[in-house]
This record gives C-alpha cells, structure tokens and sequence, in this order.
C-alpha cells in the first residue's frame, strides 16, 4: 500500500476508537460519582432540610430512579448530543461549557505560545558552548520551572505584581466596571474585533499573570525537550556527515539538526495542549479565572452530576481529537515513522 | 509590561466594586441558598418585612406586621400600592400570591413555608391572606426571608414552573443589569419606591481565593471587601488596617455559630456526665483567640445575640477542675483515658484550627483524663453522614433562614419520634446528635403559638434543657465584616447579616 493509504488507515483506525474510548470515559464518571462519598440535595440544601423536602428534590431532579435507569438517559442523551442540565440552577451543561471553554482555550492558548517562545528560546540558547553557563542556566531553568508548584509560584507572583506593586489585577478576566465584548467567548479577538481600546487592554491586563504564570511554569518541559533532543541530533551521523562536507555550524544545526530535534517537541505540544484543555486548575483557582476547571471543580463539590459528567466528556472528546491530530501532524512530517 | 500598567480602565465615578468570595449559579430567588446569592438579592429585590441590625421586624413592601385572626391561624398582611417592578409592572397582592406559590412549588427552601402555611390568596388588591397549618409568632421574621422576594409575574411568566437563572426582575434598590456567575452588575432602579442607592452601581465581584480577596482590597483594586471566605489572620490584619484609618470597618450582627454535635445515643457520649465534662472542658476564650484571633466570639448559646431568647447564656463555663470531677465519675483519669474522636470539615480552615488548639488545650489541662483524636472530612461527605451516626463529636456551623430564635433552636433539637432522651426520628437525627427530652417537641411546638414575654420564657427554658443535656455545645459566633477603602463611609449591615449595598458612599467632606 502506498504511505497515503496506510496513514488514512491509521487514521480509521484511531477514530474507530474514539467513540469506545468516550463511551468508557462517560460510563467511569458516571459511576465514580456515585460512588464517590456526598449527595447532591445535600450539597444543594446542607442539612436543613427536612427529609420530605429532599425526597422531593431528589424526585424533581430524577435522582430516585435507579443507577441503571439514570445510566440509560444519560447514554442516551449523550448519543443525542445533549449533555442535560446543571442541578443546581437547570441552565444546559452546554451553555455552562459554552461559557467557560473559551475562557480555558485563551488563557491555555496563550501559555503555551509562551511557554514555547521561551522554553524553545532557553533550549536553544545553550547549543553553542555546552556545559557552558548559559547552557547550564537553561539545564537550572527547566528543572526548576518544572519543580515548582504551580499553586505556590502562582500565589507569588500575584502577591508581587498585583499586590505588592499594583501593576495588573489580582484575578479576573475582565474589568467589572467594562462590558465584556460578545461575540466567540475569547475575550482578547472578540475585543480586538470590536475596535480594541479600553475592553482589549482590560483583557490582556487580566491575562497577563495567568498566562505568564501557566507559561513560564510549562516552559520547562520545552527547554529541556529541545535541549536534549538537539544534543542527540547534533550527535548523531547524519550531522557528522554534513560537518564533514564543509557546511557551517550554523547551516548544520539550523537546517539539518534542529528539524529533527523540533518533532519530539511537537509531540511535547499535543500533551501540553491536550492538559491544559483539561485546564490548568491551580491557576484558573488562583487567579479567579472562569475557565473549564474552575467551573469543574465547582460543580464537583457542588455534586452537580450533569455538570461534571459533560465536562469530562467534553474535554475528553478535545483531548482524543488533539492527539489524533498530533499524531497526524508528526506522521505526517517524519518519513520515518511507519504505521 | 509598562504599557500594560499604564492602561488601566477608567473608573466609572460613584460605581463600586465588592467582592466576595463565592461565585452564583443562580439569581433566582427559588435557586438561591447561599451566601453570595441572597446578598445579591438584597439589593435587587426587597421582601415583605426586614430585620434591623437591634433584630426587630419591620414592614418593607408590607405596610403593617400580619394582622392575626383570633385563633392566629389566619394572617392578613397589607401591602403597599407605590412598588413597581424593574418593568414597570405593578406590585400588588397578585403578584405576591403569584410568588409565594411559586416559592413552594419550585423553591430549594420551599419547605419554609410548606411546613407553615395551608394556602395563599389576595384578600383585596392590596391584602394578602395566609391560612397557616398552626399559629406561627415569628410569621413576619420568616417572611423577611429574602427568598420570599417578589418577581414580577409578567417577566416570570415563562417561568412559574421553572427557575430563571441568569435575570431577575423584582422590586429592589438596584436592577440587575448584567449577570455571570462571577460578576454581577448592578445599576440603580429609578423607580424605586423608597429611598434611592447612595450611589451610582455596584459591580459584584468573585475571587475564588482568600489571598485575592485580600490582595485586590490592598491594592485599591475592590472598594469593598465582605469577610466572608477571608482567613481569621487576613481578618484580623484588615481590622488592624482600619484601625489605624487605612480602611473604614463595619459589622453586622452574627447569624452564624459554631458549634460541637455530640452523639448521644451511643458509647462513649451516651453518658451525659461525661457530655458535661467535655462541655466544661472547652476553653471558648482561648480557642477564640487563637483560632480566630477574637474574630469571632465566643458563644455559650445556640442562639446568636442579640436575638430574643440568647441570654442568659445557658451553657457550662469553661471549668477544668469540674471536667476533671465528671470526668472521674465516669470512670477516667484514674490510669484511664479516655479517647473521643472529634471530626471536623476539611475543607473549612477555621474548622481544622480548632481541632488542633482544643486538642492542645485538652492535653495541657487533662491530659490523664481525655484524649482528642482529630480527623478531617470533606464537609458535604460529613453532612452525608451525619444522620447515620458517623461521628461521635464533630464541629458545624448554623446560619439562620430569617433572624429568629426559632430557626436555630428548632432544626437542631425539634424530634418527631422520641425514646426517652433519645430521638429516633426528626432533626435532631439529621443533625447527628440523635438527642431529645421528654416534652421538649412540645416546648418547642408551644414557642411557635406565644410572643412577647411568655415566648420568651420558653426560649429560655428550651435552651437551659439543651444546656443540660449537652449534646450540642455552642462554640462561637460568626459576625459578617465588610472593609471598605478609607475614602467610603462606614458599610451597614442589615438584621440579617447582609450588607446594605444602597448605603454605601463616599465618606462626607468634613
């Protein structure tokens, strides 16, 4: 078969499993809520309640019928497309995503043009002269951003910047006293589209410790990625090679090195996007930004089921259609990868 | 970055920004239970009655308290004929016979009324008549509810059988003129009946954390800053601030208490001597100290002052040496030791500070006789579990639906099937203590049919048998703080604990 046929195979093959994949992801949320300590008319009423009053909520919102049944309309609800409504105030779990996703998309979007921006800048700064300072600055770097717990430098940096010197605000995504621009939910486009000024600068003012936090945070994982793997590249016989027929260090890592080691960087890219699809909950919880995983973790202490069963299989389906798009793009690119 | 500094967005003048902590799912008044929610509702929707900070009711969109029939099964209630909605529609007694079902029907809190009013109709275009299943003296207190807010029938039209999440229209100060979860804005209502907002907004903000609450006050980004969610120690520094005239500080009166649960009806807290030690045994003082810097106060009461029936304080005093005796009489501190498990909700700082300090305070003053072992539980698996006896000792707290004694004497201790003081079925069940005397439910149900000094009374009397049956012992009071920037007046607090956001304003010029 030709490379074009298999690849598409390939591809079949891993859209075949999307569905099984998110079917099992569906069926374990749905389960391990229930199983999971907590109720949600006690999450709903607390304790005050009388017993008749939670018999009667636990009916209107149809969590007296048994598992099985609750399993068979939330299955075929799924299969429908709809996601059901937010116990807590009956909004569609869709509107709730619809709200939020956007606001996890550009704070993560935003992070990792970031993190790759000076992740790939640290890597490479240090090819030159290995073992040499700047090289073992970047190697210190990568280690410590990595080692660093998000919650902890998120808090530091918001104590310094927004706190002590007053320079952005504390957390937020837009300022309370604008009017957040309509449109698709990405505040800094939408603002940008509707003329910029006050609503864009507002925006970005709101995203710039978040997403500097997310991305210097993740920055690590490029450096080092692209530090070792560009070592490995420089190396290796093919680059040997292209220094033994006179080219310049420049042209050999630039043109010939530097390609290879960028493609295990690309696959670094997917996991990274995929996780932070899932968002980053530490900073989104820091910085009071209304994303994914705020709104998550709100609904799970809420025990707001609907909420939390279409969030994961919303991010789930986003993280499996990633990765198989990743998976495309690096097939895609490298010639050796065979399927 | 210096750009970026430079360009922060212009302030509207007179508009405020508050925040707090919890964020909303819902503005609708059948929704709401949380803080968060009726602090919104409080300014943009206005119920029948009030309570002022003192804890008296007074009419709001009623023009006189409810006028009781002679055997105080029926109460008519008169309304004003000035009330508009954020429509423009009319407020009458259709509309509030229109809401008041509404609130039972669909209503989280609906069991409110439920359990006290029979049917609903408009006597007159401006009366309204409530046929209750008993006499009810705190009929008005409950009916300042600020769930029971009207909405207009018109704009809710769509939605008498089904909650509106994201507007309101009501009757309030303010009109909600935007709306998510973590930002609501509020603009001021220019046909308001009574006295208009102070001034020109009100942007209600939510930061999820205690050190961005804390930070954007220090930072001029908030103007006004409500306490709850705030650590004991950011407390007690923005106290400290205002203090010194770097803020303005106000306080409401408290609605929320702290309190033990105590098993009663099983080993080892099924014998009361020794109840009684572990409530002799606690140091309040101390623990308020330490715990929450004297942020919050200590309480020897289920029912929070200045509410009638709150004093005298009928619990033990902190008393060592009598814990010592009771302990002795049970059976301890002679080579014994007895270990009592004390849980608390992991989730809640405060909660896990006490456990540590009363288990040092324990181990200083009768280590041969008791030990404490602590341990943490996520608060909604511990409300779970309460009602099946899972915890031996655990530390809750308990804020009142409307400020009236009743609303904390009764769920904790009302018991529909009892066996001598244990209670097989009602409340008390569901509040893990499993507790009750003989003739208390009668008491209690007495307490709803008086008023004034004879009510009174029975208060008393109730509290002094929960007192001396100890399966609930008070811990301290939570009274809601609000600092605001030194430029603002003083903020007001309502009798509910909520603060007037009409009231806020500028600091006259001296």
């Amino acid at each position: 078969m030709s490379r074009r046929k298999d690849l598409l195979a390939y591809l079949a093959s891993r859209l075949a499993l999307v569905p099984v994949m998110l079917w099992l992801i569906a069926s374990l949320v749905f389960l391990l809520l229930r199983v999971a300590p907590g109720d949600p008319i006690d999450a709903l009423l607390g304790t005050r309640a009388p017993q008749a009053a939670r018999d009667a909520l636990r009916q209107q919102l149809g969590l007296d019928q048994p598992l099985l049944v609750q399993y068979g309309h939330y299955l075929a609800d799924l299969l429908r497309g709809q996601l059901g409504e937010s116990l807590t105030n009956q909004e569609p779990v869709t509107a709730v995503i619809g709200r939020s996703l956007p606001a996890s998309l550009e704070l993560g979007l935003v992070a990792l043009l970031i993190a790759a921006v000076v992740g790939l800048a640290v890597g490479f700064s240090g090819i030159a002269r290995p073992e040499g300072k700047l090289d073992l600055g970047g190697r210190l770097y990568g280690i410590g951003t990595y080692a660093l717990p998000p919650f902890w430098a998120a808090m530091v940096v918001q104590l310094i910047f927004a706190v002590w010197l007053g320079w952005l605000p504390v957390g937020g995504r837009f300022p309370p006293t604008l009017e957040p621009p309509s449109g698709s939910g990405f505040y800094l486009l939408d603002s940008l589209l509707a003329g910029g000024g006050p609503p864009f600068w507002g925006a970005l003012r709101h995203l710039v410790l978040p997403a500097s936090t997310l991305g210097l945070l993740l920055s690590g994982v490029f450096a080092n990625a692209l530090r070792l793997n560009l070592r490995r590249a420089l190396d290796s016989d093919y680059v040997e090679a292209a220094r033994s027929r006179g080219l310049s260090e420049r042209r050999v890592v630039l043109r010939h090195a530097l390609p290879n080691a960028l493609l295990p960087v690309l696959t670094i890219t997917g996991i990274t996007v995929a996780s932070l699809i899932g968002g980053a909950l530490l900073i989104e919880v820091t910085y009071s930004w209304p994303g994914i995983a705020f709104r998550l973790q709100e609904a799970i202490s809420q025990r707001d089921y609907p909420v939390v069963q279409g969030i994961v299989v919303v991010v789930a389906a986003l993280v499996v259609a990633v990765s198989v798009l990743v998976d495309l793009v690096v097939a895609l690119l490298d010639p050796r990868i065979s399927f | 970055m210096l750009p970026l500094v430079g360009c922060l967005p212009p302030k509207p003048d007179g508009e405020l920004v508050v925040a707090n902590k919890s964020s909303l799912d819902s503005v609708d008044p059948v929704d709401v239970t949380t803080f968060a929610g009726t602090q919104l509702l409080s300014a943009i929707g206005d119920p029948l009655y009030a309570s002022d900070p003192s804890g008296r009711t007074l009419p709001r969109l009623a023009t006189a308290l409810p006028q009781l029939s002679a055997g105080g099964r029926i109460a008519r209630i008169p309304l004003r004929r000035d009330v508009r909605f954020h429509d423009g529609t009319r407020f009458d007694a259709a509309a509030m016979v229109f809401n008041l079902e509404r609130f039972r029907a669909l209503g989280k809190l609906g069991y409110l009324l439920d359990g006290r009013i029979e049917t609903v109709r408009a006597s007159g275009p401006y009366e309204v008549e409530l046929q209750l299943k008993r006499p009810y003296s705190a009929l008005a207190a409950l009916l300042s509810s600020i769930n029971l807010t009207p909405v207009s029938p018109a704009a809710y039209r769509n939605h008498a059988k089904r909650s509106l999440a994201n507007r309101f229209v009501g009757t309030g100060p303010y009109r909600l003129a935007g709306y998510t979860p973590q930002h609501q804005k509020l603009a001021p209502f220019a046909g308001y009946w009574g006295e208009p907002p102070r001034n020109r907004g009100i942007h209600l903000v939510t930061l999820s954390n205690s050190t961005a609450l804390f930070g954007a006050l220090s930072s001029g980004e908030v103007d006004v800053l409500l306490s709850q969610g705030l650590e004991s120690d950011q407390q007690r520094s923005l106290a400290e601030r205002a203090r010194r005239g770097r803020l303005v500080e106000g306080r409401g009166p408290a609605v929320e208490i702290g309190y033990l649960t105590l098993l009663s009806d099983r080993a080892p807290l099924n014998d009361p001597r020794l109840r009684a030690a572990v409530a002799h045994s606690l140091n309040r003082e101390l623990i308020s100290q330490r715990v929450s810097f004297n942020m919050r106060s200590p309480l020897r009461s289920l029912v929070p002052p200045p509410l009638p029936g709150a004093a005298p304080p009928p619990w033990p005093a902190y008393q060592p040496e009598r814990a010592r005796a009771l302990f002795r009489q049970a059976g301890y501190c002679k080579g014994q030791r007895l270990s009592l498990p004390l849980t608390f909700r992991s989730n809640v700082p405060a909660d896990r500070l006490f456990a540590l300090t009363w288990q040092a305070q324990l181990q200083r003053d009768l280590d041969d006789c008791v030990q404490l072992d602590i341990s943490g539980v996520e608060s909604t698996t511990a409300y779970r579990q309460l009602e099946k006896g899972a915890f031996p000792m655990i530390l809750l707290d308990w804020v009142g639906d409307y400020p009236d004694a009743d609303v904390y004497l009764a769920p904790l201790l009302a018991c529909e099937t009892a066996q001598g003081n244990s209670c097989l079925k009602g409340s008390s069940v569901s509040f893990g203590s499993f507790w009750s005397a003989p003739g208390l439910q009668g008491q209690l149900q007495a307490s709803e049919g008086l008023s004034g000094r004879a009510r009174l009374a029975v208060l008393q009397a109730i509290q002094q048998r929960a007192a001396q049956g100890n399966a609930y012992i008070p811990v301290w009071q939570v009274a809601p703080r609000a600092w605001a920037q030194p430029w603002l007046a003083p903020p007001l607090f309502d009798g509910s604990g909520r603060l007037v956001l009409q009231a806020l304003q500028r600091r006259p010029q001296p």
